[in-house]
């Protein structure tokens, strides 16, 4: 068969390189021809006769070429590189079209390819911190919610401690493995804006049943457990930024500020460096460490649960013996209900609705886009049908016809879809830089995707966009090539009738065209009532009233080293700075808190009673604690509904009061003045007054509900437990712009102490839509695709009319000549238009009911059905519609109806 | 006997590329023309082929190795390839005959049953 593989060789050889072979054969039968030329003279033929009688022993001159060429090269190839460079030719001849479609489905297919790939890293890509990663899963507690929307309950994961996870891992056969992970926050002092580093602590048991590799040295091991040596293994991201990729830091010690409580400056060993893909478990974790071993009368390390299931076990058969397992451990809590989950889907379950959302909604775009190339491209065989059956006529197929338009198609839609590549890059990339802009760690709910740097277009996305683009464009060309190349079409024009608009073939094409448009406005609707709510959420968002004045509002945390401020002086260098800040012309006020507005912290301090008890414990669902300055109230100008704030006489050795807000009153004091009653926070035995109330902050996201909340003056706090776990928020009422600011209170941060280190400074504005950067990405995204659908959609019916017209360009003039006025012509063809229009509209509405139920967890103070968006959206879409279907017509109506009538 | 046009045959594929390889065995280094002149003094006419019909067979042969197309001047001073048989061709020219003795053969022996 070696003869046959040399065959197929050679045959690929001529096919790329014709040239030779073709000149060879040339030369070759020219000298065959002129050889038998003269034999035929001989034989007595004259010059002609003889050339002709050559030919005919040939077989014909060109067949004969034409059959040595298809022996020495492959004929479907050939065909296929010909059709090309036809296409190519007559694309580039009708430049109009060829923009048009290629334009339209580009924006389709870019949109689809980008949703998709995001949807695919976020939600489908198993998770690279592990193997197997769809076996890990967490365990929650399932509560009911007081202050959620209906319906929904509170979930929190489950923690344990070594010991009892230890106990649970020996009884529970199901899951292989079990592990225990905690966030936590170091300070690494030393750098500018270093500030805080987010990391984890988990058990050694975790990291075994990740099973990932170390870049460098290893990963923690039981006896770092059991020893209690301080190790750490570095992030990828953290080792090349602050230590600057160091091949050698293994083996070294770095230090580190414990923040969480007590403040101690600590060396820990360097043990290892994870490679940049263990993003666990998510992408801000910069360093992991073991538990922390508890000095004596503490209680022990406890963290949340992250499990993986034994090989074949399904989540539920592990969620029951697991539940049997705690109830045991923990009889106390027998009544709780337990729910099981995938890591992978609780990570990204804040984004998942949006990102199935907005992928519909890319979807739907390309099939607008896709009916609008259909129509363009009918509309252009049905121009070229002469020219079709001009081939038809000297010997083409029918089926060659068909493959050459085809091959048009595909061209459009490589060409569509290589621009569509480079949109779907852009765009990707601007996901990404969204992504990194909004993502502060302390903040609660912010703008941040998560898993979004794994998202990236490699080599299957642009196959598959290229090669999804020439699918669709190959479909949406096809109805136009096969009504252009039938046999009825091919013949009609044969027998030389005039015109296309009267055959039968033609009219079908007229109600294919019309049913195309009809589902472009139906699409384009749907789209635009989704784009509608969505906008509507985050107007609704950006108006909720926060309970305290946004504007002229800058923040920023300070990392001090632990070494020189345990806990005790922390508030020392707090008042001395905000002392020395309100001193600067241009801040009217200075102030510092434990937490500002959205940051993500709970912080109950105990909780607050209406009665002493020197033993109890706080629910977590107990009102939070706010540890303010004097000064707080004022610098975020917090509206007061009742009583009194703050004021200089509540000193430290004064009456102790404390202000709570609006949900706390309601919940404990309903029906009742707050203000006067003495309460009591924690175990402390001595009572707080309330003095006042303040409005409601919605602290963990504007789209939640605002929880209970009290205020203490922090001149009055004085239990041991450690102030600002996440670093102290300083507050400062200032018109003066950021880029001033900063400077300045750097240089006095450092006055103080030289290592003191600015991070983490936005103004409150920046936090607040930081807060929402997620719903005004989705209501961008998804008005930039209703725009560009409504658009399309206006597109197509100008065209399908503008045709309609030109071709009934006759008909037209025989009316008018016949008696029709202007507004008569006017009306019948706005009344064609606006059919298809209301058509669509009708369908658009019945399908966007059928879809906007999907919307309804990313809607905020608006309903899937809301009346008001629907009617909105129909008459904006009918008013563009209008103005798409009232050119032609305006057009149809100037028609002089002998011109008409002549050209005819 | 003399042929007349409905008393010509037709010639398969396959077997074209055997009378080629056959030809050119016997007669050496032959161009296409100088090819289907011979193809037609043997056949004396009973042959039904156009001439052109070689071209494919002679590219045919020429991709798998068994013959190899060389420009040279002819006896009258013109360019011409001379296509002549390989080391491989003759090898594969004796399979080939192999073969077909084997099928018409094989066909004789079945026509001769059936009569």
């Amino acid at each position: 068969m070696l003869s046959g593989l040399r065959r197929l060789l050679m045959r690929l050889r001529a096919f790329l390189a014709p040239t030779h072979a073709e000149r060879e054969l040339e030369r070759e039968m020219a000298t065959h021809v002129l050889m038998l030329v003269q034999r035929y003279q001989r034989q007595g033929l004259s010059l002609a006769e003889a050339r002709r009688a050559a030919r005919h022993a040939l077989g014909g001159i060109d067949q004969t070429k034409e059959r040595q060429r298809n022996e020495r090269s492959f004929p479907l190839l050939e065909d296929l590189r010909r059709d090309l460079a036809y296409s190519v030719r007559t694309l580039a001849k009708a430049r109009g079209f060829t923009v048009a479609a290629v334009l339209t489905l580009a924006v389709g297919i870019g949109a689809t390819s980008t949703l998709f790939t995001v949807a695919y890293g976020l939600l489908l890509k198993p998770l690279p911190f592990a193997l197997q990663p769809e076996r890990l899963v967490r365990l929650l507690t399932v509560s009911p919610n007081p202050e959620g929307p209906a319906g929904s309950p509170r979930k929190d994961l489950v923690i344990l401690t070594l010991a009892e996870a230890a106990d649970v891992g020996a009884r529970v056969r199901s899951l292989s493995a079990i592990g225990l992970v905690s966030p936590t926050i170091m300070g690494l002092a030393g750098q500018d804006d270093a500030g805080r580093v987010p990391g984890a602590r988990l058990s050694a048991a975790t990291f075994v049943m990740l099973g990932m590799q170390p870049l460098l040295g290893r990963v923690i091991l039981p006896e770092d457990e059991t020893t209690g040596r301080d190790v750490v293994v570095l992030g990828h991201a953290l080792w090349q930024r602050f230590f600057a990729g160091d091949p050698t830091i293994v083996g070294r010690a770095v230090t580190f500020d414990t923040v969480l409580g007590r403040r101690v400056s600590r060396a820990f060993l360097v043990v290892g460096v994870m490679p940049p893909t263990f993003s666990f478990p998510n992408r801000q974790t910069q360093f992991w460490m073991p538990p922390p071993v508890p000095t004596a009368g503490a209680p022990p390390w406890r963290a949340p649960l992250l499990a993986k299931l034994a090989p074949r076990v399904t989540p539920q058969a592990a969620l029951n013996e697991l539940e049997r397992a705690l109830r045991d451990l923990r009889p106390q809590e027998s009544n709780l209900r337990y729910e099981m989950t995938r890591e992978q889907e609780l990570l990204v379950l804040a984004v998942r609705p949006a990102l199935l959302a907005l992928s519909v909604s890319a979807f739907l775009l390309l099939l607008i886009a896709a009916l609008n190339v259909s129509n363009l491209q009918l509309a252009r065989a049905l121009a070229r049908q002469r020219e079709f059956a001009v081939r038809a006529s000297v010997g083409a197929s029918r089926g060659r016809l068909l493959r050459q338009c085809v091959t048009e198609s595909a061209l459009v839609g490589l060409l569509a879809g290589l621009a569509g590549l480079a949109l779907a890059v852009w765009a990707v990339t601007a996901f990404q830089a969204f992504a990194a802009t909004s993502s502060r760690f302390d903040l609660a709910g912010a703008g941040e995707l998560p898993r979004i740097d794994e998202v990236a277009v490699n080599w299957p996305v642009i196959l598959a966009t290229i090669a999804g683009a020439v699918m669709v464009a190959t479909g949406a060309g096809l109805a136009g090539a096969l009504r252009v190349s039938s046999r009825h079409a091919l013949s009609a024009v044969r027998l030389g009738l005039a015109g296309t608009s009267t055959s039968a073939g033609a009219s079908g094409a007229w109600l294919a065209r019309r049913a195309l448009i009809v589902a472009q406005v139906a699409g384009s609707l749907a789209l635009l009532i989704g784009a509608a709510l969505l906008t509507r959420t985050f107007w609704n968002l950006t108006h909720i009233d926060p309970g305290y004045t946004r504007d002229s509002v800058f923040t920023f945390q300070v990392n001090l080293p632990a070494s020189h401020y345990p806990n005790e002086r922390l508030r020392t260098f707090a008042e001395s700075l905000t002392a020395r800040l309100q001193a600067v012309p241009g801040i009217q006020v200075a102030a510092y808190a434990n937490q500002l507005p959205f940051v993500g912290l709970r912080d109950t301090a105990g909780g607050l009673w209406r009665t002493p008890d020197a033993t109890r414990k706080a629910a977590p669902e107990a009102a939070d604690a706010r540890l303010v300055s004097r000064a707080y109230f004022d610098a975020i100008r917090m509206q007061l509904r009742a009583g009194r704030g703050f004021e200089d006489r509540d000193g430290p050795e004064q009456p102790r009061v404390l202000v709570i807000n609006e949900t706390l009153a309601r919940r404990e004091f309903a029906g009742e003045d707050p203000i006067g009653k003495l309460v009591y926070v924690g175990r402390d035995s001595s009572p707080w007054q309330i003095i006042g109330i303040v409005a409601d902050v919605r602290q963990f996201g504007l789209d939640r509900e605002p929880e209970p909340q009290f205020f203490i003056d922090l001149r009055q706090w004085s239990t041991g437990l450690p102030l600002f776990p996440a670093g102290a928020y300083y507050v400062l009422r200032t018109g003066t712009s950021p880029d001033l600011l900063l400077p300045a209170i750097r240089t006095i941060a450092r006055t103080i102490d030289p290592e003191a280190a600015v991070f983490n400074s936005a103004t409150m504005n920046t936090i607040t839509s930081l807060n929402i950067a997620r719903p005004r990405l989705y209501a961008i995204v998804a008005s930039g695709f209703a725009a560009i659908g409504v658009l399309l959609a206006a597109i197509g019916i100008f065209g399908v009319l503008a045709y309609l017209v030109r071709e009934r360009t006759a008909e037209i003039g025989i009316r008018v000549a016949l008696g029709a006025t202007r507004a008569d012509i006017l009306r019948l063809v706005t009344g064609q238009g606006l059919t298809m229009v209301a058509m669509g509209i009708g369908l658009g509405v019945l399908g966007a009911v059928a879809l906007t139920r999907y919307l309804e967890s990313l809607l905020f103070g608006v309903r899937p059905l809301d009346a008001r968006t629907f009617v909105m959206a129909s008459a904006l879409l009918l008013a563009v519609a209008t103005a798409a279907v009232l050119a032609p017509a305006r057009r149809a109506a100037r028609v002089d109806p002998l011109a008409a009538i002549r050209c005819e | 006997m003399s042929g007349e046009a409905s008393e010509r045959i037709e010639l398969l594929q396959g077997t074209l590329d055997l009378i080629v390889l056959q030809a050119l065995r016997s007669m050496g280094p032959l161009h296409a023309y100088a090819l289907a002149t011979r193809l037609e003094q043997v056949a004396d006419q009973q042959l039904l082929l156009n001439q052109g019909s070689l071209y494919p067979a002679l590219v045919r042969l020429e991709q798998r190795g068994w013959i190899k197309g060389r420009w040279s001047t002819t006896e009258h001073g013109r360019q011409a390839k001379y296509y002549s048989l390989t080391a491989a061709g003759t090898r594969a020219l004796g399979q080939q005959v192999e073969r077909w003795r084997r099928l018409t053969g094989l066909v004789d022996r079945l026509l001769l049953l059936e009569s």
